[in-house]
This record gives structure tokens, sequence and C-alpha cells, in this order.
């Protein structure tokens, strides 16, 4: 299966955040997450994805293309939607189409207005008068009425409603049923991922903590719930993260087999969620 | 470069046919009283080169060139629609104001003193330095950084000036002006008309190249 997406040793410097090193490779017909806090670098990735910032070091392809080089065959194929919509607030979403459709050589109108529909979003109306998650449902109208091979989406859950959410994920599950279409979805409502991620790129201040397939993220990494008299030098520099609380502690590991060995009987052993994962990489340090 | 040209004529639709239209009747009207050909040209170019800014500063307001450099095109295809369409505008402006002076009842200049040979490559030659070095200065530093720019040239014009007349600098701007003016007419003189025109013409394609080439450098560089 050949990469719709590989980054190698990219890195951005804007002097009081800097993107460092980062790489990873997403598969054809799979959907990745892309995790972390917020400020921790995903935004900037897929900036740099599209060339909307001009990356310091390191080396992107799309479809085996360099996103730079290749720039308008690569974005010809892509199909994006920004954690904040920006259009041209004053015109109404048929004009805005308009502005949009004759760049892409497969853009659908039979696709662009039925999503309108399903989405109840009026042609006529100015874009300026949606609200945010309207504006939210437009983008992702846009972006998916091109037959786009490679979906990117930056946040798009984070302004929309349960259902819609649900929807969405619906739909971005059917869309790589063709193994064809790949999607990058960053996110920090880890359980959207869990629904439909094949593939999480966790990412923390900038740098990758890992980008592995979530079935062996979710197995390999485990909370464990002990007593307080577990913890000594040794479990604590084989946690990943501890949260110490007065009667006890819960820590997370990347090895649960070894938890397993090491703490049989003597702790609670359990699934980790990204959100632990998440949670304890970020905020549980190893000194809690 | 036509998607492009077409997407900013659709964005600047209403803007174009509204202020577009007032603008020059405005310029109509007001230069109408004005019999002095060159103050004309130098403020209808100027205004018609605003023109132009105020319609890609549009575009900054709403935050949108995110949208258009997501769009399958390059950063150098951007710049140059930009610089297509921006020429188009500025010479349909500069033409529309030119005639509706003519239009208004009473102007103090004719047809044959706005439109000849010289005023053309008058207006032209002034639409070149105005575009070429105010473009990269938009797109570089947006529309911000565009007018702090022309206020602090503003400024510093002022006191030059003012720095000048008191005799506290050694600036004899007349001498310069007069220089260049001697320089341009020895050149007319020595390649005649038509190359004299042709010479012209060169340059003012070389200076819009040159400044095509720093702004397609600057806003390949510039993070969005």
């Amino acid at each position: 299966m050949p990469n719709v997406l590989e980054i190698r040793n990219l890195s951005k410097d804007y002097g009081d955040f800097k993107l460092k090193d980062v790489s990873c490779s997403l598969p054809q017909g799979f959907i990745m997450g892309l995790i972390g806090p917020n400020g921790a670098g995903k935004t900037t990735i897929i900036k740099l994805i599209l060339n909307l910032l001009h990356r310091d070091e390191g080396e992107i392809k799309v479809f085996g293309l360099d996103n730079v080089d290749d720039e308008a065959t690569v974005k010809g194929r892509i199909g994006f939607v920004h954690d904040t919509p920006y259009f041209c607030e004053p015109l109404t979403l048929k004009s805005l189409k308009a502005t949009v459709a004759p760049f892409y050589k497969d853009w659908d109108d039979g696709v662009f207005y039925r999503l309108l529909r399903e989405f109840d979003l009026p042609a006529r109306k100015p874009f300026r008068k949606l609200s945010r998650g309207m504006k939210m449902k437009f983008a992702l109208a846009v972006a998916l009425s091109h037959h786009a091979d490679f979906i990117i989406l930056d946040e798009p859950t984070s302004g929309l409603d349960p259902v819609f959410r649900r929807e969405l994920l619906a739909r971005l599950s059917a869309l790589i049923q063709d193994e064809k279409k790949s999607v990058l979805f960053s996110t920090h409502i880890t359980s959207d991922l869990e629904r439909i991620a094949d593939y999480i790129t966790f990412i923390h201040d900038g740098r990758i903590v890992f980008s592995k397939a979530k079935d062996e993220v979710l197995e390999k990494w485990a909370v464990v719930k002990g007593g307080n008299d577990l913890l000594n030098e040794d479990s604590r520099t084989f946690f990943k993260g501890i949260r110490k609380r007065e009667f006890g502690f819960e820590a997370l590991t990347a090895d649960a087999a070894e938890a397993r060995r090491r703490f049989a009987g003597k702790a609670v052993i359990e699934k980790a969620s990204l959100e632990d994962i998440m949670y304890f990489m970020t905020r549980g340090g190893n000194h809690a | 470069m036509r998607n492009l040209i077409l997407k900013d004529l659709i964005l600047n639709k209403k803007f174009l046919l509204l202020m577009g239209l007032l603008y020059i009747l405005y310029m109509g009207l007001f230069f109408s009283r004005i019999d002095n050909p060159k103050l004309d040209i130098i403020c209808i170019t100027f205004l018609s080169f605003i023109l132009v800014v105020m319609i890609y500063t549009r575009e900054d307001k709403f935050k949108a060139t995110v949208t258009s450099c997501s769009l399958p095109a390059t950063r150098k295809q951007i710049v140059l629609a930009r610089y297509v369409l921006g020429w188009l505008l500025m010479i349909a402006a500069y033409v529309l104001a030119m005639t509706a002076i003519l239009a208004v009842p009473g102007h103090k200049l004719g047809a044959a003193e706005l439109f000849n040979i010289q005023t053309t490559f008058f207006a032209l030659a002034l639409m070149t330095l105005f575009f070429a070095f105010l473009m990269p200065l938009l797109i570089r530093f947006g529309v911000v950084g565009f007018f702090v720019f022309l206020i602090s040239f503003q400024m510093l014009s002022i006191i030059t000036l003012t720095l000048a007349s008191k005799k506290m600098l050694n600036l004899d701007i007349k001498a310069w002006v007069a220089a260049i003016n001697n320089a341009f007419m020895s050149l007319n003189a020595r390649l005649g008309a038509p190359g004299y025109y042709a010479f012209l013409l060169a340059m003012m394609f070389l200076l819009s190249l040159g400044s095509f080439v720093c702004s397609v450098f600057f806003f390949k560089r510039k993070d969005l």
C-alpha cells in the first residue's frame, strides 16, 4: 500500500515555539488522527502540508510528490477544512462555490448541492450569517465536493453538535471504504478518533511522541491503579506519567504486558484510552 | 491564473460596481475643475492604484488568503494574477476617470490634452512606479504595513523638505528634477520618438518584472 503522506524530519521555528524533527507517514486508504493538547503543533503540521507555512527543514511528500515543488497538482487532490473556515464573509454560499469550484477538475456540483441540502445549508445565505458550526459544515461540503483523494481536517468537530459529529465521523469512515481515499484528522476530542482512526500520531510540544496503528496503541498502553506503596524509583521510571493521590496513584505505561507481570494481583490494570494517554503524557509527568 | 482572476472578480463584484462607480464619478467631478493635466494624471493614477489596494485589502480583512492559498494554485500564480488584475483595473479606472472628466460640463481640459501619447506614457510611468514599488510592500506587510509605510514616507518627506527649506539640509530637489528631466529629453533626442517610447516601455516592463520577482519572493516566504 503506497503512502499518501510522508513527512520526514520536518522542522519549523516560530521563535517562541518549535516544531522539531517530525516524521510520520499515512498509507493510502486509512484515517490518521493527529492528537495533542492545544498549542502542540497540530495546526502547524497541517499548514506545512498545505504549504501555508514555510518549512525550515525536512521533507513532505503527498501522493509521492513534494508538496512545494508540485504544489498545484498536490492541492488539486486534497480536500481541506481549516480550524476556522475563512471565506469572504459577505458572499453567499453559491457565490463562494463559484470562486472555488473552477480550481478543481473533478468538482461535482451535484455532490455539492446534495451536501448543502443534507447539512441544511441555504445556498443563497451569506457566509457571515452562518453560525460557527454551519461555517464548518460549508467548509466540509466544499472539501467533499471534488472527489479528493486526501482529506485534511483541522479540528473539524470542535464547533459541531454531537449528532452532526457522529454523522461526520460515519461519513469519513464510509469515504475510505474504496481504499483509495485517505483522511488526516486533527482533534483534541480523542473519542472521535477512537471511533474511526486507523493510525494515531500524538504530538506534544512540537515533537512526535508516537505515530502508530491505533489498535497497537490501545493494546500496548495501559493505566495502572494501585497503592502508593508500589511507587518506587524503579516503577517511576517504568511509567510514562503518574497522578498521585492521597490513597493511591494512577499511572500510564506503554508496556501493558510488562505492567501485568510486575503488578499482577497488586494493582488494577486497565486499557488506556487516547484521552488517558494524552492526559498523562502532557500533565502527568513522572514526578506527580 | 484565469481562475484566480475570476475568483477575485467574484469576491469584489459588488465592491467594484459600487465603490468603483462612486470613485470614478468623484474623480471626474473633482478633476474636471483642474486645468493642469500633469496634476490630473498624478492624482488619478495614484487614486486608481489605491482602488486596486482596496480590493486586495478585502481579502486580508476576511483572512480569506488562507483559503485562497489552500486552493490548487502556486504562490507565484497568485501573485501573477494579482499583478495582471491590478494592472487591468488600474488602467480601466484611469481611462474611465479621464472619460468622466470630459463628460462633466465645463471641464477645463479637452480630450487632446488628456489623451495623447505624452500623457499616456506619463500615466503609464506613474502607474508602473506606484505599482512596482508599493505592491511588494503590500504583499510583504499587508494593508496595515502598507499604510504605515505610506504615512512614514510622507512624514519623512515633510521633515526633509522642511530641513531643506531652512537650509539645514543640503538638498536641491529642483536640480534633481531638472537633471532627471534633462536625461529623458536627451534620450528622446538621441533615440527619436519611436526608440524613446520603446525604451520607456522596456524600462517599465523591467521595473514591473523586478517588482513581480520581489513580490513572489516575499509571498513564498509569508506564513499564513
